[in-house]
This record gives C-alpha cells, sequence and structure tokens, in this order.
C-alpha cells in the first residue's frame, strides 16, 4: 500500500467510524442553529435550481440567519441533506446533515496521517489514532458544527504551504476562511515560518504567500451573504467575534464569568479531559518541539506544526479569549502535536515488535473512555482528573451544550402522557426539534418555557444554572427525581415529574 | 539504551496504571443495591430532627433512593447552618477520587461522631450529633428553596424596598443570612442590598449583601445578641437598594 492509499485508508475508516457511532449523539445547541440554517439554505439552494437570478437576489432573506459564520459547511450540510435525504431519501436527515463533518474529519485523518508518514510508517498510522483515541475529540467529530472542520482546515493548510502550489494554497486557505473565523489567525503563522526558515526556503515561501490574497474569493464564493452589501456583514462577522459573550464555565471550584482567565486554561484543561498517556505523549511532542526550536534544529515541517499548534492555543493564553466549550476550540493545538508525538511513540519500543504493545498502552485508555462515555462526549474527563467522579469532586465543568439529554428521552417517550409539557432547560428548541424530526422525542411531547408551566423537567446539571433545580422543587412540591442521567454515579440529567404524573412520585 | 528501555517501561506503566484505574472505577462507586441498603438502614433508624447530608456534594442520585430524612447539599459543612436539624447523617461516597474525610470539618464545628461508620458496599453512613443551639423561633418559617451561593436555601423572596415581619420568641440571638438568587448576584457595577433589622422598633443591626466576587461568600451572616425584653417581639426586616432588578431571599431564626 502506497503512503497516500495509506492515508486515504485512515481518513475512510474514520469517516466511516464516526458515522456508524453517530445515531446516539444528542444534537447540541449549536447543532440545533446550524441545522435551522442547513434547512434555510436548502430552501434557497432549490430555488436557485428553480429561478437562479431569484435566488441571487434574495440572498439575504436565506442567509442571514446565522450570519456570525460563514456559508461553507452549513451549505455542505444543506447540499447533503438535499441529495441524500431530500431527494434520495436514502439517509436520515441528521446524517446527512452530518455527513460533511464526517468528511472533513476524515480530511483530518487524511491530512495527519500524511504529516506522520514524513517521519516513519508507524507514525503516520498512530497520529490520527492519537488523536481521535478520546472521547472528547471523538464526540467531537460526529457534530454538524465548525471545530473539527477547521481544525482539519488547519491542518490542510499546513499541508498546502508546505507542499502544495501557490493558487492550491490560495484554495486551501480560502475554504478555511469558509469554515470558521480561526482561519484569521493563519496567515501570520505562515509569515513567520517563512521568515524562520533557511534562506532559499525562505524566499520560496515569501513568493508563495501572496497567492493567499486570492483566498477571500473563496469565502465569497460559498457565503453568499456576502453576495450583497458585503462590507456590512464582513463588519457584523468581525464584531461578532470580537465582542463574544462570555458564558460562565466552573473551573477548580470556580464559575469563570469574565476575563482574566487562568493563563494556563487551556493546557491545564487538555491534561484534565484527555486519556492520561495521550497527555503524556502530546506534552512529550509540545517539549520535543519546543528543544528543537530552541537547538534551531527543526526542519521545515516540524517547525510549521509548532508554530500551528502553537497559533491554534495562543489565543486562549491570553485570558481574555472566551474560554467556554471545553477543548473544542483548540483542537488543532492537540492535533498538529500528533504526528510527533506518533514519532516518538514508535520510537519509544526498543524493537519493532514491541511497538504494538506500546501503541496499545497509550491507546487503550482513550478507546475504553470512547466505550464507557460516548455519546456524552462534553463530560469525558481523564484519568488526572480523577475520571467523571474526580472532575466533580474538583469542581469542573459537568457538561456542556445540552447533548446529555438523549440519556432521558426514552423514559420521557415511556412515561409521559399525551400532550405532556417538558421543560427540557439548555435544549434549545431548534434541537428539541429535531429531536422530534428524527424520532426520537414523541412528536407530541410539548416544549415548556419553565418549570412553573411543565409536567415534567429535565434539568442538565449546571453550576451556573443551579438555581433551576429548586425552582422545580417549588413549582412540583416534591425534591426526589423521577429518573435521571447519571455518569459514574455524577449527576447530568435530572428528570422531575409532577406528583401522580407517570413516572413521577 | 537505558533511557530507551526505560522510556518504554514507563509508557507500559503509565498506559496499564491508566487503563486499571478506568477499569476499577466502577468498585469505587457505590450500586444501586448499595443506595437501597442505606436508604432502608436510614428509614429504620432516622427520627424526627434527623437530615442526611451527602458526601461529596455531587452524590445527588441519593434523592432517587433516601425518603426518611430531608437531603441537604450543604458545601462548607464547617459554617453551614443546618437549621433545625440535631442530628445529621452524613452519607458519603469514601473511594472516589480526591474524596476528603468531612470528619474535621464537623468537629470543626463542634458535632461529634454518635455512632460508628456504617458501610453499604462503596457507601459509608455516620450519624454525627450537631450540639446546636435551641431554636426560639424560625422567624421566615419558607416553605421554599431557593439558590443562593450554588446550594439550596429555605428562605424567603424579598425584593428591594420590600420587608417582611414575623413575631416570635426573642431568645438571646438573632441569626440572619441573606444572599442573592442565582448568577445575578455576580452582576458587576449593582450597588449593595441592605437588610435592616429592628425588633419591636428598635434596630438591631444592618446585614450589607454586596456583589459576590467569589463563590462559597454569597450567603451573608448577621448573628447579633438580642437585648432583654419581652420574651416575645415583633421583628422587621426591612430590604433596600438602588438596584431593585435582583432578589434577595433571607433566612432568619432565633435561638435560646
Amino acid at each position: 500500500m502506497t503512503d497516500k492509499a495509506l492515508a486515504r485508508a485512515l481518513g475512510f475508516l474514520t469517516a466511516a467510524a464516526l458515522a456508524v457511532t453517530q445515531a446516539p449523539v444528542g444534537f447540541v445547541r449549536d447543532e440545533g442553529y446550524y441545522f435551522a440554517a442547513a434547512q434555510r439554505y436548502e430552501a434557497w439552494l432549490r430555488l436557485l435550481l428553480h429561478a437562479p437570478l431569484q435566488a441571487v437576489a434574495e440572498t439575504e432573506q436565506y442567509w442571514a440567519y446565522n450570519f456570525e459564520h460563514p456559508g461553507l459547511t452549513k451549505l455542505l450540510f444543506a447540499v447533503s441533506h438535499l441529495i441524500f435525504t431530500t431527494w434520495l431519501r436514502v439517509l436520515p436527515d441528521a446524517l446527512a446533515w452530518r455527513l460533511p463533518a464526517f468528511a472533513f474529519a476524515g480530511l483530518l485523518s487524511y491530512w495527519l496521517c500524511l504529516l506522520g508518514l514524513s517521519r516513519s510508517r508507524a507514525a503516520g498510522v498512530l497520529a490520527p489514532l492519537l488523536f481521535w483515541c478520546a472521547e472528547r475529540t471523538f464526540f467531537h467529530g460526529h457534530l454538524a458544527c465548525f471545530d473539527v472542520p477547521i481544525c482539519a482546515m488547519w491542518t490542510g493548510v499546513g499541508l498546502a504551504w508546505l507542499r502544495g502550489t501557490g493558487p492550491r494554497l490560495a484554495t486551501t486557505y480560502g475554504l478555511a476562511l469558509a469554515v470558521k473565523h480561526n482561519a484569521w489567525f493563519l496567515p501570520p503563522v505562515l509569515l513567520v515560518h517563512a521568515l524562520l526558515l533557511p534562506r532559499d526556503q525562505r524566499t520560496a515561501g515569501l513568493r508563495k504567500l501572496p497567492w493567499l490574497l486570492l483566498s477571500p474569493a473563496v469565502l465569497f464564493v460559498f457565503w453568499p451573504l456576502l453576495w450583497h452589501d458585503p462590507l456590512r456583514h464582513l463588519r457584523d462577522w468581525i464584531a461578532f467575534h470580537t465582542h463574544h459573550v462570555h458564558y460562565a464555565w466552573w473551573y477548580f471550584g470556580q464559575v469563570l464569568r469574565a476575563p482574566p482567565f487562568p493563563v494556563e486554561y487551556p493546557l491545564v484543561l487538555d491534561a484534565m479531559v484527555l486519556p492520561l498517556p495521550t497527555v503524556a505523549l502530546l506534552a512529550a511532542a509540545g517539549i520535543s518541539l519546543l528543544a528543537g526550536f530552541a537547538r534551531r534544529r527543526l526542519e521545515s515541517q516540524r517547525l510549521l506544526e509548532l508554530g500551528l499548534a502553537g497559533a491554534a492555543l495562543l489565543p486562549f493564553l491570553l485570558r481574555t479569549t472566551p474560554i467556554f466549550g471545553g477543548i473544542k476550540h483548540w483542537l488543532a493545538f492537540v492535533a498538529l502535536l500528533t504526528p510527533e508525538a506518533a514519532s516518538l511513540l514508535a520510537r519509544v519500543a526498543p524493537q519493532p515488535r514491541l511497538l504494538v504493545p506500546a501503541a496499545v498502552a497509550t491507546l487503550a485508555a482513550g478507546a475504553w473512555q470512547i466505550a464507557h462515555v460516548h455519546p456524552y462526549g462534553t463530560s469525558a474527563y481523564g484519568e488526572l482528573s480523577g475520571g467523571i467522579p474526580g472532575a466533580a469532586t474538583l469542581g469542573m465543568q459537568r457538561q456542556y451544550w445540552s447533548n446529555n439529554v438523549t440519556g432521558v428521552l426514552p423514559w420521557l417517550n415511556a412515561n409521559c402522557p399525551p400532550g405532556a409539557r417538558v421543560y427540557f432547560h439548555e435544549v434549545n428548541v431548534e434541537s428539541y426539534r429535531t429531536y422530534v424530526l428524527v424520532g426520537m422525542l414523541r412528536g407530541d411531547i410539548r416544549y415548556a418555557p419553565d418549570p412553573e408551566q411543565a409536567d415534567y423537567v429535565a434539568l442538565q446539571w449546571h453550576r451556573e444554572f443551579r438555581d433551576r433545580e429548586p425552582e422545580t422543587w417549588n413549582a412540583f412540591g416534591t425534591r426526589r427525581p423521577a429518573t435521571g442521567l447519571y455518569l459514574d454515579e455524577v449527576p447530568q440529567v435530572v428528570v422531575y415529574a409532577r406528583p401522580g404524573l407517570p413516572g413521577g412520585p | 539504551m537505558v533511557l530507551h528501555r526505560a522510556a518504554f517501561v514507563a509508557l507500559i506503566a503509565l498506559g496499564a496504571g491508566s487503563l486499571l484505574f478506568d477499569l476499577t472505577m466502577g468498585f469505587r462507586l457505590p450500586s444501586d443495591a448499595d443506595w437501597a441498603e442505606a436508604a432502608g438502614s436510614l428509614r429504620s433508624r432516622a427520627r424526627p430532627g434527623d437530615a442526611v447530608q451527602i458526601w461529596p456534594v455531587w452524590a445527588e442520585r441519593v434523592r432517587l433512593f433516601v425518603d426518611a430524612a430531608p437531603v441537604l447539599a450543604e458545601e462548607d459543612l464547617e459554617h453551614a447552618d443546618y437549621l433545625e436539624v440535631r442530628r445529621l447523617w452524613v452519607l458519603s461516597l469514601p473511594r472516589t477520587p480526591f474524596f476528603r474525610t468531612p470528619d474535621p470539618a464537623l468537629r470543626a464545628r463542634g458535632a461529634t461522631a454518635a455512632g460508628e461508620v456504617q458501610r453499604f458496599g462503596a457507601l459509608a453512613l455516620q450519624a454525627w450529633d450537631l450540639h446546636a443551639a435551641a431554636l426560639a423561633a424560625d422567624l421566615t418559617r419558607s416553605s421554599e428553596e431557593h439558590e443562593v451561593d450554588y446550594v439550596a436555601r429555605r428562605c424567603l423572596r424579598v425584593p428591594p424596598g420590600g420587608r417582611f415581619a414575623a413575631r416570635g420568641t426573642a431568645g438571646t440571638a438573632l441569626h440572619l443570612r441573606a444572599g442573592i438568587i442565582g448568577e445575578r448576584a455576580y452582576d458587576a457595577d449593582r450597588p449593595p442590598i441592605a437588610v435592616q433589622v429592628f425588633a419591636d422598633g428598635a434596630p438591631l443591626g444592618i446585614l450589607e449583601v454586596a456583589r459576590t466576587v467569589r463563590d462559597g461568600t454569597g450567603w451573608r451572616r448577621l448573628d447579633v445578641a438580642i437585648p432583654s425584653g419581652a420574651a416575645e417581639r415583633e421583628f422587621l426586616f426591612a430590604v433596600s437598594s438602588s438596584d431593585r432588578a435582583r432578589q434577595l431571599c433571607l433566612q432568619a431564626w432565633t435561638t435560646r
């Protein structure tokens, strides 16, 4: 098998593994919005096919929703749904929307494998495995969101910079821009990388860099919102992210609400949520790259990996960037360290036949984490934090994004009387509608705005929303839950029923 | 070569240790049968005036099982008021990671163990006598609970500008607790809320509830001696602030 064939095989395997395991993954809050956006964009696509001029004239009407993120991924969600669900009727809605995300995940594996292969064949195989063999990363791979796609494009831009032509670099970076605003940080990384290279490579790099000036054209093409009044929409996009709200986040017993945040926060969180052997290897990889940099012994690729990993993390070391969302906003930091980590892992085995035990020892804890915690990825914690119970004792964010509600939907379906009103707490109405659409929730179960107006309550345990539980006790006159989702005893979703109703006290 | 071999051995040990930790987690956690046994024991031994304190406080699955006494999830065992609780059953999960025994905090408040620790699988149950001062009057008598500083408190919601009056046995000391409900306690640039206390018209003290800056400090306390006088008095709590958007919750009682 050639190197490229191996990388392609790993890419397809990644996408297939995610597709096979996606069904139980709940719809995170943001997915609810992106599904709603994809539905609007699909309507626009159909209009485009039937009345192109009208579609072009009415882009604002369809694309203004979720203006804060560029169009590419949501457009792909829409195209996938249009083809596989609306036209061919071969895929259920959620799987069709999520399919492009799996493709991005596959691309990430493909590119990580290529980076690893430049060191050794073993490193090529182990790099994507190291990235995916943890519940947090595995979970994010399933979502019709932007975190894994931008992580993939971050890596892809790196490879295009190292090995591609100018046009390829311009296209790849344009696609990254069209995925998520993280891409704004890439040109400075490439510039610094070029400046640090030996003279001949530096010249070639600096000659390639201007191709990036063409990349905004790709953003423009894949984001029809920009087709009218582009400056206003670009301004709104940038303003949204430069003035982003800070959501409360529980960290070592204190709720972080506003800057300044702890400088070590992203590194500590990585160490707390990822499996310990992976943490150790990634730390070794980081040290190895930094030591190589200090000794001026890094060749172009390793220097770029260090730069891309550092750039993915840097905004979150500034103490002012919003820190919510677990590790999802700096997944590229983890990803770009995996080729070096994989290489170290491959080299640590004294003999080739001992590579498999070394790899198994490294990956087994992550595999167990996935088997044990999936699909509740936002709740996963590694051994350093004492698993989920240890993290709860330490006062770490229990979960986020509301997808864990899937753990109690079967109970609600089985117990709620017809037309029952359920307060779903953090589950937004868009995700609620998707649960109904895909059949995970009975269609007659209604969405209640607060516990007072509900027959049942499904509370997601968040430190900052603790007031909701006593509110429910007051409204229902009972403190006894009907059921709940508890991971290793730790409450995630607690369900209350009004006394006298099915399942209630 | 030695370094190489050591790194290999260390990696294998780290991987095996991590996996061992993961695979044995289940043995450190209670089963449904453990919970049911503990609940059964409490059912047969709990008396009026008892309460169950869970430890660590996240172990709230207990609420599915224990029905013999109120379940409390106080976070600061040394300073929690445990109003009307004479005996506290501490139900804990001592095998969980980073577990810290609650005993020193309970001893620091003057509580004494009222029996041996009973084990139900991964659960431990022990009764503690709190030796609390005898209650003279529960002035607020709230049946509602509200979250202040991340703990459910049996307190009365009084908006700024509002008053609350109650008649009760004076005793020797008045205890007032107050805090802002929910996350609004952390709102920046908000003025403090003041609670003025009067007994039969005479001022007893003022409790100022400022914006909470650090978790664990939002439930403010005022303990004052009651001057001699009538055995029963009219207590008045006047809540004032230039910002009326936040909800204050207060709890007051007297002790003999």
